[in-house]
């Protein structure tokens, strides 16, 4: 017995066969409460490759989930200085967009607190209206920064995919309040229209100019994703893009407030329905394609980077061959841009071996791009 | 999810081709009968149409849930008018933003109703695992709205203490979030705990919950626990609430005391699957949250008329409105908590909280030519409807049809998944 489980533990660990799509994955049983093992395979394997460009391959390489070791700064200090201090050493060892993320979100926050001092001292309504404003979206950046730096966390028992999702959500979540931001434009726009009195007073101004300046700062950090429509090779990418279409909203507001007092004092009549009513619109066109993409990846969409008729091209394929009877049950989904999963059903002939057909299924859906699939056979 | 048969299983003479057109918006999702049904349907897979991935059309659920919300929007609405016609008569500013807030109710009812609607949808090849995910990113967008709400109502508290007399008049402010605690009282009562009868009104009057009054922080907790229930959806299956906080404590000593349970804990959970079988009454996720909306509506007006009383009777002590607002609005974001937390951990395809995985894999490891586990994943498309996928490795001289049978019998019996995707490979 022994000798059967030490074969299957080599066998778990392979050093070879790794041509099989489905052997490399270690076993759960083996790896909680041993001690993580330096396993022959040198390191543990990411669930993505931070290889910039994530394309799918026909090696296979690469496992379609990574060791679920612990996690190797093992915090097991709950002290609260340790729990303050472990956001702080994220970021300072996160990657560079983080960084720069932090820098942004601590200039909003120290700004949105002088204008919230400032406002309330001197009783003005508008700073302490603008700090709110920017208070709740400093709160979703963070969240964003929080994503970024949680997500290379390896997956573990109860997130066996690991924490890569966050990334969308938080996308998910900028592209949301970026949507509350527009509505909420718009309804400023008919307040300004109904009441027909003009809001501006020039302290607006300065706070204004200032917040375009940071947000300006921030779209200059994130400058390649600031476009409306990209392709999203990875789940940072989202992330990013989220980010930097925030910033870039932001100060598309903000101009858009100076415009318009710049308007009033040139005396044209309902400047600020009109900037804040373009605002509105702009800010809701930039958000509509990432609330899409994000949502569609959020609601289990089929991959939207592979078109459907090639899966049915795969199952037409697969149901070709002479001993499988039928291809039912293939659902596919993208965990985030760039992965997907898939699972189906293959009934096939009595006393085939599976070997091949699971190889050549395999073989099928990864070349399509789907890294992780299951695949039942059903024996007639 | 279509299917595919290949030329081998016609018995003619001609190749007999089953083309399906896709067509990647709704379309045809119900299969045209095949002319030779496979003989060996066996609820192995799973034939044929949705299979569960969408609520069929007469679900009593479904229509319960969904009357009680239409009747919910139609009253929101009535009040809504009332106090829009009221506001602007008495050109009060304060009665208008209390519409404002009941209109976000109606926001997120419709938000519910659309959920449960689409719920109904059959699946796609696009969408193949149904349309259920919508209702938990609803709830999500609700839940952000709910929170966005209170941070509104902080700024006007604060906007309030910032403007000096004039424009404020406690005593409106008081009877117009009376009227609001009044309204809101009503639809949290329509919409609140329904032990899984079809009451279509929900006049429940044997609930002394003790709705929105001012029990702040323990109000919670009464409904942490009773919440307990809402994952177990349409499942028999039930692990006591407290113990779910220790079975996902992700510490060795837990798991390894669970291993020495092993086997008789199987035993007392079929047990325990069959006695208390259908008693958790099911909540759904879409009502829950419009639920949470109006409750937190409703204990914010408390928090506006707490601070509308003090500016009534003592307008000098404005800072205590101020300070109401924001303990009120805490109190209202701790509600929404409960909510994220599991809707966070759907979107995030982790493993359900009512489903042991380590049991599930203990229980499977221990069958009859199984070697080993790996890539288990379990995961759930809304609270309650779970899936599962995993590699099984079986001896090499093992019946692969019958392991497959066991299997997926087992995590049917035993944890009530449906969805199982089971990969056998052989040593």
């Amino acid at each position: 017995m022994q000798e059967k489980k030490d074969a299957m533990f080599s066998y778990q660990f392979p050093d070879g066969d790794r041509r099989l799509a489905f052997s490399r994955q270690s076993s759960f049983r083996h790896s909680h409460w041993d001690p993580p093992l330096p396993s022959p395979s040198s390191t543990p394997i990411p669930l993505m490759p931070r290889s910039h460009s994530f394309k799918p391959h026909l090696a296979r390489s690469d496992s379609a989930v990574g060791l679920p070791l612990l996690d190797n700064s093992g915090h097991k200090d709950a002290t609260w200085v340790a729990l303050i201090l472990a956001p702080v050493r994220g970021v300072a060892n996160g990657s560079r967009p983080m960084k720069r993320l932090a820098l942004m979100i601590s200039l909003n926050v120290a700004y949105s607190m002088v204008e919230l001092l400032l406002g309330l001292f001197t009783g003005r309504v508008g700073l302490v209206s603008d700090a709110f404003h920017l208070t709740f979206g400093c709160g979703i950046l963070t969240f964003s920064l929080f994503a970024m730096g949680i997500s290379r966390k390896k997956p573990d028992e109860t997130y066996t995919y690991g924490y890569k999702r966050l990334e969308v959500l938080a996308a998910f979540t900028n592209a949301l309040f970026l949507l509350f931001l527009s509505f909420s434009l718009a309804v400023e726009a008919l307040h300004a229209f109904m009441q027909d009195e003009s809001e501006h007073k020039h302290y607006l101004i300065v706070s204004a100019v200032t917040n375009l300046l940071v947000n300006l700062l921030g779209v200059w950090f994130f400058r390649s994703y600031a476009r409306v429509n990209i392709v999203y090779w990875k789940p940072e990418d989202m992330n990013y893009h989220s980010v930097c279409l925030h910033v870039l909203a932001d100060s598309i507001r903000s101009a858009g407030l100076i415009l318009a007092s710049w308007f009033l004092t040139l005396g044209v009549e309902n400047a600020e329905v009109l900037c804040l009513g373009i605002v509105s619109v702009a800010v809701f066109m930039l958000v509509l394609p990432l609330f899409k993409a994000t949502g569609s990846i959020l609601l289990q969409i089929a991959p939207s980077n592979i078109h459907p008729s090639a899966f049915n091209k795969c199952s037409r394929q697969i149901a070709s061959l002479e001993e499988v009877l039928e291809v039912s049950q293939a659902r596919f989904w993208e965990l985030v841009p760039g992965y997907s999963i898939g699972s189906l059903s293959v009934q096939v002939k009595k006393g085939v071996h599976e070997d091949r057909i699971l190889q050549h299924v395999n073989g099928l859906y990864n070349d399509l791009g789907i890294q992780d699939l299951t695949v039942q056979i059903d024996y007639e | 999810m279509e299917r595919h048969n290949s030329p081998a299983l016609a018995s003619h003479s001609q190749v007999i081709e089953v083309n399906i057109d896709i067509d990647p918006d709704r379309g045809t999702s119900s299969f045209p009968p095949i002319s030779n049904p496979s003989p060996t349907s066996n609820n192995k897979a799973c034939r044929g149409g949705t299979c569960d991935l969408s609520y069929s059309k007469d679900s009593p659920e479904r229509w319960d849930s969904m009357r009680k919300l239409v009747i919910a929007v139609v009253l929101c609405i009535v009040f809504m008018t009332v106090e829009v016609i009221g506001g602007i008569k008495a050109n009060s500013l304060a009665i208008l933003t209390d519409a404002a807030h009941l209109l976000s109710d109606v926001a997120a009812f419709m938000i519910s109703l659309f959920s449960l609607w689409a719920a109904g949808w059959e699946a796609t090849p696009r969408q193949s695992y149904g349309f259920f995910r919508i209702e938990i990113l609803g709830a999500l967008v609700s839940i952000q709205m709910i929170w966005l709400l209170a941070g509104i109502l902080v700024y006007e508290a604060i906007v309030r203490l910032i403007h000096d007399n004039g424009e404020v008049k406690g005593f409106l402010m008081f009877a117009v979030s009376a009227f609001g605690l009044v309204v809101n009282i009503i639809m949290a009562l329509l919409l609140g705990h329904d032990h899984g009868h079809g009451h279509g009104h929900g006049h429940d009057h044997g609930h002394g919950h003790g709705h929105g009054h001012g029990h702040g922080h323990e109000h919670t907790h009464d409904h942490g626990h009773s919440h307990g229930h809402e994952h177990m959806h349409g499942h028999g299956h039930e692990h006591e609430h407290e113990d779910q906080e220790h079975d996902h404590d992700h510490e060795a000593n837990t798991i390894t005391t669970k291993h020495h349970h092993g086997h008789s804990h199987n035993n007392d959970m079929k047990e325990s699957l069959i006695k208390k079988g259908n008693k958790k009454p099911k909540r759904n996720i879409n009502v829950h949250s419009a639920y949470l909306h109006v409750l937190g509506d409703s204990i914010q007006s408390i928090g506006v008329m707490v601070g509308g009383a003090v500016i009534w009777y003592k307008p000098e002590w404005k800072i205590i409105d101020l300070i109401c607002t924001l303990i009120f609005s805490v109190i209202v974001l701790l509600t929404t908590i409960k909510m994220l937390r599991n809707i966070l951990e759907v979107l995030m395809e982790s493993t359900p909280r009512e489903i042991d995985a380590t049991q599930l894999e203990k229980g499977l490891c221990a069958m009859d030519g199984v070697v080993a586990i790996h890539e288990l994943h379990i995961w759930a498309i809304t609270v309650g409807k779970v899936l599962l996928a995993c590699h099984v490795t079986i001896a090499p001289d093992a019946d692969a049809d019958r392991v497959l049978d066991e299997v997926i019998g087992y995590i049917r019996r035993d944890f009530n998944i449906s969805h199982v995707t089971i990969q056998i490979e052989r040593q």
